[in-house]
């Protein structure tokens, strides 16, 4: 494992939200240096490095910086000062809705998303049905997302994730929604693409037995610090605050 | 100038995906109502019998132009003022209704106003189409000028993408910005000449001042195709301070994309 090229690269991180009292400060802070602000310091001075192939787990209490971390892999977000690498095409679960055009139809999100992934449309076209069985939506896979259950929205985003070949796949806290068989099935999945496609993990959660069948390496967030990186199961013990 | 060449090259590597977007945003636009595609439609013409029934009968201010009617030369500026005013609202809004590609993937968010522009592109042309049409019914077959009016829509497209792009940054970082732009419509209008023929007015210095109103040069663009029948390069002057005016709309809006575009992920 060790010899595999880093996809991830954290070279001292730093991420600073910029709080504002309100919109309308905000809206001003951009014509003038002088409008008071708050400094949230979302991630402190991270650095790690992580090789094609391996699972990490995230661990870390609510506002301790996890989020923020793996929306900057993804690229959604910038970090305020460091430098970040990554290769790889990275398909992230973030939240439920996953970026659903809720106007357009399950079908149509389908190809939307795969294509702004960089998929062409034959390609889209030979994984679509195993996509619309995968995310057990039926019928309701022409109608607009709109209408769709959180629960649905959920599943459909997840299948949509797993099954556009990711070289990179960040799940954050996605896994715990559905009910008890659905879960155990993308937990099925993700080990399916990890074993077969080499795919690199990165998973956000609190369940730490579900983190433990996955991953290998764990990472603790204590507000914006990294506090460990390491074996899994020293992770947990940290995590789980069972060892200091 | 690194931004500009940024921006460009963006466009460039997505511009099968700006494509698709802006087809999206059309059927999104459409579908799902019962009349669909007609609603494309029945907004314009509403609006136009309703100013014409007001100039005409109301305000008894409706005269002919050139030998064409009221009605004929209200239609060509008229239209463009549909695509200029779904621009000036819709394109400040761009980025804040397109949130999703801006916080929940990796995408080019600086494209986000070009797609917008080209799918009201796309219903203008078709509008145009009609108006070809209304003109032809009415006894006035093409001509060269006619041709004139791809040039001034490609103008059109430029400076609202632009716009788009320097607005819709504003517009995702505040409401208020959204709310001023809104309350802008209808003074814009009204200022521009749509309505009224801007070479008729008496004071000359007031008539200089217009030719500083993108909306009137292009508004005014569109009838030189219709009902003037005068080519662009027949007004040099107007056509300078244009493309001027343009180039300040681009400045603006590298400014503000350079400005805005690692805190906007942050705040929507």
């Amino acid at each position: 494992m060790s010899d595999n090229p880093v996809v991830i690269n954290f070279q001292s991180v730093v991420k600073r939200y910029k709080l504002y009292k309100n919109d309308k400060k905000r809206f001003l802070a951009i014509f003038s240096k002088k409008v008071p602000y708050k400094d949230k310091l979302a991630v402190n001075n991270v650095s790690f490095q992580i090789r094609k192939g391996e699972s990490v787990a995230i661990f870390g209490k609510n506002g301790a910086g996890k989020s923020t971390i793996l929306k900057m892999i993804t690229g959604v977000t910038y970090p305020t000062s460091g430098s970040i690498d990554v290769c790889g095409r990275v398909s992230a679960l973030l939240e439920l809705t996953s970026g659903f055009d809720p106007e357009l139809t399950g079908r149509e999100n389908i190809y939307l998303k795969g294509q702004l992934c960089g998929l062409t449309n034959s390609e889209i076209s030979q994984i679509e049905q195993e996509i619309v069985d995968f995310a057990e939506v039926d019928e309701y896979i022409d109608q607009p997302v709109r209408s769709y259950s959180s629960g649905m929205k959920a599943r459909l985003g997840f299948a949509v994730s797993v099954n556009i070949r990711p070289e990179i796949l960040i799940v954050d806290e996605a896994l715990s929604v559905g009910d008890q068989a659905f879960r155990e099935k993308c937990l099925k999945k993700v080990r399916s693409i990890i074993d077969e496609d080499g795919v690199t993990l990165l998973f956000v959660t609190h369940s730490t037995g579900t983190a433990r069948q996955f991953c290998d390496r764990g990472i603790v967030m204590k507000s914006g610090k990294m506090t460990f990186d390491g074996d899994i199961g020293e992770a947990i013990d940290i995590y789980e605050g069972k060892k200091r | 100038m690194g931004t500009l060449k940024y921006i460009v090259r963006e466009h460039l590597d997505w511009r099968s995906q700006i494509l698709l977007l802006a087809k999206a945003d059309i059927i999104k636009t459409y579908s799902g109502a019962a009349l669909g595609w007609a609603w494309a439609l029945i907004k314009p013409v509403m609006t136009i019998a309703v100013f014409y029934f007001a100039f005409t009968y109301g305000l008894r201010a409706g005269g002919g132009v050139n030998g064409y009617g009221f009605a004929l030369w209200m239609i060509p500026g008229f239209m463009a003022w549909f695509y200029m005013s779904d621009m000036l609202q819709q394109g400040a809004n761009a980025v804040r209704k397109y949130k999703y590609l801006v916080t929940k993937m990796k995408f080019p968010v600086s494209t986000i106003p070009t797609f917008t522009a080209l799918a009201k592109l796309a219903i203008h042309i078709c509008l145009m189409i009609i108006v070809c049409l209304i003109f032809m019914a009415t006894g006035h077959m093409p001509d060269i000028y006619w041709l004139q009016t791809f040039f001034y829509m490609l103008m059109m497209l430029i400076f609202w993408t632009a716009w788009g792009l320097f607005a819709s940054m504003l517009g995702a970082m505040s409401r208020d910005f959204i709310n001023l732009v809104k309350s802008l419509g209808t003074p814009i209008f009204w200022l521009s000449g749509i309505m009224w023929d801007v070479n008729t007015i008496g004071i000359p210095w007031l008539q200089k001042l217009l030719y500083f109103n993108p909306v009137t040069y292009l508004a005014t663009g569109y009838r030189n195709c219709f009902i003037y029948k005068v080519w662009f390069w027949e007004e040099p002057l107007q056509l300078v301070i244009f493309l001027g005016l343009m180039a300040v709309m681009i400045g603006m809006a590298i400014w503000s994309y350079k400005k805005l575009i690692k805190e906007i992920p942050d705040v929507l």
